[in-house]
């Protein structure tokens, strides 16, 4: 049998049949790592002895399975998790080498209930991107065309699943890291509501935004992952208490329920044609499930580009100053003192878009400025997600496209950080006011690049997001594959 | 548009060694991001309304106590240098 492209409800439904079992799944897909993925660049780390040895420990436990909602599932982690004995590059040159000491509570919950890691994968700089070109180790390719990106932070992320080297995959959201990308490869990809998911193990950015978050090819199978790694964690001071539901529960007994949908015509302004017929056609679909569309507003969220691009910078100075060529990481070889010793260790070891946005941020902090930038910043922010809270009292969800464009070529926006900046507009307020947002493909464009739809959820409304997607995704049926995997499994 | 002493200041701060071309380069695009970040000021805003995104029932504070650390190897591994089972560091302060 063929396996790539099989989700987390057919793996477990085969492995419940005895068809197969996870050394024979994770072999298959260690080779489809090692045929496809010279031409992504989507793989930093594999260690198949390693994620094999976990397979047959796996083996020996498959008439327990059913006590393991992930048993034998192929997972792929982005480079800025912690994952005890793998590296954790996080894409910088700065912690090139650099091997985990502790497992990442998302991944040590999803490994607990039989998740295999089948390697580390390929990210913008410090998550720092929307094309994954930002990469110190390369560019990843996008599956669907691969003279294109796969969009960013978490571009290795989602070429990894939709590629098949991986059933799902983990990737964090910052500002659109994970929906975007979701969207330029044709999977469902989920920010979770800010507290919904620990953050501990994971290589900070901007802490009051950064979220995890899961890629996968349907959203049972994003709700089965978002079930197994939420929650409270006690190393985690921003981590909810609140219980989580069983969100594949209730996508099980297919119960409908019709949802109130809000668009705002002038947030969407400006998007390609063929994203926004396909986002219309979306939304036809959507009334014929009986849902009903309402127009609101979102007076602020025309700000939110420059809301975040002050309040991230500003988190991720701070952050990132531990790299300093001391302890660990990168050291220069020419400093003379220890001022140059961290200077010239940050200089020669940081990438142009991690310097530019770190710079950002120091300016913004710096005395004189801080009123001015980030204490502004931090106002509007409010101003957003007051339009959400308002906006709520009229519909179950705000709907957009995920991103203004499908996929882009490589090299297309590199030398302008402001026009690559505009490809989050849609994503950007979302971790700004702290909400769930899920990405669904939706369509093809004229060069068959996927599409993607954006629903926006309440704080914690993660349940009702799977449950409105999950009906979507019954009444638009099977999604297209790149035409890679054509004829493949 | 920025001044490149004004760049240089910058890094200065941020402990970043730059090179020529970067200079240049930072010139022009913290210009012109902080050009388009001048829109915030068309927001009427209130120094009170401040954002609150962490969830209300977040635990700010737990009990502050020592724990053994599982994988002690794991951490040294990642040391540049040891000696005697501590890392060996570069002398970072400096006597006058």
């Amino acid at each position: 049998m063929e396996f790539g492209t099989q989700t987390i409800q057919e793996l477990l439904a085969g492995y419940r049949a005895k068809n197969f079992k996870p050394t024979e799944v994770v072999e298959r897909y260690l080779k489809n790592i090692s045929e496809r993925d010279e031409k992504l660049n989507s793989f930093l780390q594999v260690r198949p002895e390693e994620t094999l040895k976990r397979a047959r420990t796996l083996d020996a436990q498959i008439d327990n399975m059913s006590t393991l909602p992930l048993f034998g599932i192929p997972l792929a982690v982005k480079d800025n998790f912690l994952v005890n004995g793998w590296q954790a590059t996080a894409g910088s040159k700065v912690l090139s080498g650099y091997i985990s000491p502790y497992t990442a509570t998302s991944v040590e919950r999803l490994e607990a209930m039989g998740a295999v890691v089948v390697g580390k994968v390929n990210c913008d700089e410090f998550a720092m991107g929307s094309s994954n070109e930002n990469s110190a180790f390369g560019p990843v390719r996008n599956p669907w065309d691969l003279e294109r990106v796969p969009g960013g932070s978490s571009g290795g992320s989602s070429a990894a699943v939709a590629a098949g080297l991986a059933t799902v995959s983990l990737g964090t959201d910052t500002g659109g890291s994970i929906r975007q990308p979701a969207s330029l490869c044709g999977l469902v990809g989920l920010k979770p509501t800010y507290g919904r998911v620990s953050r501990y193990g994971i290589v900070s950015y901007a802490s009051s935004l950064d979220q995890v978050g899961p890629f996968s090819r349907t959203v049972w199978d994003s709700a089965r992952v978002m079930e197994v790694m939420s929650g409270f964690d006690p190393r985690d001071a921003t981590s909810s208490k609140r219980s989580v539901p069983k969100f594949t529960e209730e996508l099980n007994t297919n119960s409908k329920r019709t949802f109130k949908l809000g668009v705002s015509r002038a947030w969407l302004e400006g998007v390609d044609s063929d994203v926004a017929k396909s986002f219309d056609s979306a939304l036809e679909v959507f009334k014929k499930m009986g849902c009903e569309i309402v127009e609101i507003d979102l007076p602020h969220t025309k700000y939110a580009l420059s809301t975040y691009y002050l309040i991230a910078p500003s988190e991720a100075s701070s952050n990132l100053a531990r790299y300093d060529g001391v302890h660990y990481g990168y050291r220069t070889q020419s400093a003379k003192s220890s001022e140059e010793l961290y200077s010239r260790s940050r200089g020669e070891g940081i990438g142009r878009e991690v310097k530019l946005r770190i710079m950002l941020g120091t300016y913004a902090l710096s005395a004189g400025y801080y009123d001015a930038f980030y204490l502004k910043a931090n106002q509007v922010r409010r101003k957003i997600q007051e339009d959400f809270e308002k906006a709520f009292t009229q519909c179950d969800f705000v709907v957009s496209p995920t991103s203004p464009s499908t996929a882009f070529k490589l090299g297309e926006k590199t030398d302008d950080p402001l026009k690559m900046y505009l490809s989050d507009i849609f994503t950007l307020p979302v971790n700004l006011a702290g909400l769930p947002g899920l990405s669904m493909p939706c369509g093809l464009d004229s060069r068959n690049l996927p599409i993607g739809f954006q629903l926006i959820g309440k704080p914690f409304g993660e349940a009702e997001l799977f449950l409105a997607s999950h009906q979507y995704e019954q009444a638009r049926g099977q999604f297209a594959l790149p035409s890679m995997l054509k004829g493949k499994g | 548009m920025l001044s490149r002493e004004e760049v240089l200041k910058i890094a200065k701060l941020a402990r970043l060694t730059l090179t020529e071309d970067e200079i240049a380069f930072y010139q022009k695009q913290l210009t012109r991001v902080l050009g388009h970040i001048q829109d915030l000021n068309q927001v009427q805003t209130s120094k009170e309304a401040f954002v609150q995104h962490v969830p209300n029932d977040a635990e700010s504070f737990r009990e502050d106590r020592a724990a053994p650390f599982a994988n002690p190897e794991g951490l040294m591994r990642n040391a540049p240098a040891v000696e005697n089972d501590s890392f060996l560091l570069p002398t970072i302060v400096e006597h006058s």
